[in-house]
């Protein structure tokens, strides 16, 4: 349910309404929009009485949100969501392009990957120092280390990043060290993750399971919203399909759906969804078109020797190729991918 | 297997490597580049070794082709395959866009469509008078009628004609009437229609079977090519998958991958693809930022009364509007529209 309030009440009958909800034992969320105020109410709402609400002063009407997801829906948001993360704001008009290795390998590697994609126009460092891998055999990312050394990129290239979060009691941890939360596909469903990440203040990539459905996807950032995070990023990164040449299947309808039915910015991931260096590219262009608010892409200097995701990972002139062209389709859907904010010191001794 | 020749090979060392393919009993398929002349070579070649060949003046190298493909591989045919309908060129640096209704339903909504999508600057148009539909008791299109209104529409708008063929008896008739013959998805593995289309002299637009993989869909292909039809368009309209949000899931993938695979003529179809009016056009345009050398999509003017396909349809101004998106997106690519 929805509370819409006049464009002229006042913070005390918005206030009035929000401590009505939390007395019914329903949870209020207060969204406040450019002209008026709407409370979205989630939760227990069976106790709660629309007549009583409708008189209060300050309520101008009583809505129902008729998707199962109610705070993502953008229904109850009819603006945009934008957040800031550094210098860069998401989810407006701008691109956001993120790169950087699937994998922190060693200190020299990621800040050599850091330095290119830097060079090339990357607004925001990506590198995964906790892998959740389909082997036990397979390299687990450097942990600890993996952070301390994705923050070192952050200070000498002046780049938020992201990283994969993937228990519950390592979101803390994490939080210190990452500007962005990613969630894995293969951790899309796990609700105690969700929870404690929705706990925290702090902007969550949230990747499409390989067999999940949007609406999932949305059932899965409407628990970190109820939270009380709203800062959410949804990502496409291709679902299972019987098609084998590919990875997997980018779902591109998803971009378009997931900008209709919700408000929060759709990220794109052409890496994963292909699984092929050569078809990146393209697919990156082809995200944008489809109206994507940004890409996380992955590079590596070397990938022929890539602990992971080698066969999907750009060399760092092509990615500088792969920003040109999405520059250019950004021109042409009206849209801009804003310069990167300088580093403080070009520090190259690595 | 590919037989690559040198470029300073001459036309008596050429004519030898033919002359030894006819001794081997195998077919020549001459593809001639700008620097190099390349021979692919179809039939039993697993017998045949590659010293056959490599010792042979004027040859530079001789390969293996790994695919089951051999007439649809790019290795086979190095350029792209440009196809010719009337005064449209199909595989060029321009784009094409082929629009109109699912199925022809009267003269006058096919006339008032094709009025239409000319206007707003569409190439070729599409209209279906043989329906192939899920139920036995929906419209099951006009038949030879509607060819006849297709025929008039392309006198009256100057524009080609592509329809589908649904059975290899019917072939001949409606190839007396249509520039392009369409194989809808449905039919991808029918392959005695497959072989029937590959008799006739009239491009086939090959739609991608709902699950059929992409390596099928280049099988299929080249079953019309191995009947002698080398004028093929590959087709992406949508796979079956789990997500059934929407009708089909637009296999954006296969773009790229066909266009490296394959030389043949790549065309997106957003309508099928999504299955709704509202993710036609960024669909559309994702579709040629992933390198589609053009469309097919849906246009019929009051979708709501329509005998098929109405939810994905595009009415004539929203098409006018795509047009318009396109034609800067096309630019940015380096392409035109």
């Amino acid at each position: 349910m929805i509370i819409v309030m006049k464009a002229d009440s006042t913070a005390a009958e918005i206030g009035a309404v929000i401590a009505r909800v939390q007395k019914a034992g329903a949870s209020p969320h207060p969204i406040y929009g450019e002209e008026r105020t709407v409370v979205a109410v989630v939760g227990e709402t069976r106790r709660i009485s629309p007549e009583a609400f409708r008189k209060m002063p300050g309520v101008e009407r009583l809505t129902t949100i008729s998707a199962p997801f109610k705070l993502a829906s953008r229904e109850s948001h009819a603006d945009d969501t934008t957040f800031r993360v550094g210098g860069y704001r998401i989810g407006g008009p701008e691109i956001v392009i993120m790169a950087g290795p699937c994998s922190v390998e060693s200190r020299s590697q990621l800040l050599e990957t850091a330095h290119a994609v830097k060079e090339a126009g990357a607004h925001i460092l990506r590198g995964g120092a906790f892998k959740p891998r389909s082997s036990p055999y397979s390299f687990q990312g450097l942990g600890l280390k993996g952070l301390e050394i994705l923050a070192e990129a952050r200070e000498i290239y002046n780049m938020p990043i992201i990283t994969e979060v993937m228990t519950p009691d390592a979101v803390a941890m994490i939080a210190e060290y990452a500007d962005i939360l990613q969630i894995g596909a293969r951790n899309m469903q796990n609700f105690g993750l969700l929870h404690a990440v929705g706990r925290i203040q702090r902007p969550v990539l949230l990747k499409r399971g390989m067999m999940n459905s949007m609406e999932e996807l949305l059932m899965s950032a409407e628990y970190i919203l109820s939270g009380g995070n709203y800062q959410v990023m949804l990502c496409e990164r291709g679902i299972r399909t019987f098609e084998k040449y590919t990875r997997n299947t980018f779902d591109l309808n998803a971009v378009p759906i997931l900008k209709q039915l919700s408000h929060l910015p759709v990220i794109a991931d052409p890496s994963h969804a292909t699984g092929r260096w050569d078809a990146v590219t393209p697919m990156a262009r082809a995200a944008i078109a489809a109206g994507a608010d940004g890409i996380i892409v992955e590079v590596h200097p070397h990938p022929e020797e890539a602990l992971s995701d080698g066969p999907q990972s750009l060399k760092p002139e092509r990615f500088a190729d792969l920003v040109r062209q999405v520059k250019r389709i950004a021109a042409a859907m009206d849209r801009t991918v804003p310069d990167p904010e300088p580093a403080p010191t070009p520090v190259l001794d690595y | 297997m590919i037989v690559v020749m040198k470029p300073s090979a001459s036309e008596e060392d050429l004519q030898r490597v033919l002359e030894r393919v006819d001794v081997l009993g195998l077919e020549a398929h001459l593809s001639p580049g700008e620097s190099h002349t390349i021979i692919g070579l179809v039939g039993e070649t697993a017998r045949i070794s590659l010293n056959a060949f490599e010792v042979m003046p004027g040859v530079e190298r001789v390969v293996r082709v790994a695919e089951p493909f051999k007439l649809a591989n790019r290795e086979f045919h190095p350029q792209d395959t440009i196809i010719q309908v009337g005064n449209v060129s199909i595989g060029e640096k321009k784009l094409v866009i082929m629009a109109g209704p699912c199925s022809v339903e009267s003269r006058s909504q096919l006339l008032e469509t094709a009025h239409a999508v000319k206007e707003a600057g569409a190439h070729i148009l599409r209209g279906g008078a043989f329906k192939p539909r899920s139920s036995p008791y929906s419209f099951q299109g006009l038949g030879e009628e509607g060819l006849k209104y297709l025929a008039e529409a392309r006198e009256i708008y100057d524009m080609p004609i592509i329809t589908e063929v649904m059975a290899p008896e019917e072939v001949a008739l409606v190839a007396s009437y249509a520039d392009i013959l369409q194989i809808g998805a449905r039919n991808m593995q029918n392959y005695r229609l497959l072989q029937a289309v590959g008799k006739v002299d009239k491009p086939v637009f090959l739609k991608r079977g709902l699950s059929g993989a992409i390596q099928e869909l280049l099988m299929s292909a080249e079953y019309v090519m191995a009947n002698g039809n080398p004028n093929v368009m590959l087709v992406e309209r949508g796979i079956r998958t789990y997500e059934t949000y929407t009708r089909n899931t637009f296999d954006i993938n296969a773009i790229p991958a066909l266009k490296q695979l394959s030389h043949l003529p790549v065309i997106g179809d957003p309508s099928h693809g999504t299955g709704k009016w509202r993710l036609v056009t960024p669909i559309a345009k994702a579709a040629i930022a992933a390198g589609a050398d053009g469309l097919m999509i849906e246009v019929h003017p009051r979708p709501s009364e329509a005998f098929s396909d109405g939810a994905q349809s595009l009415k004539p101004k929203r098409f006018q509007t795509l047009m318009a998106e396109l034609r800067v997106l096309a630019e940015a690519l380096g392409r035109a529209l």
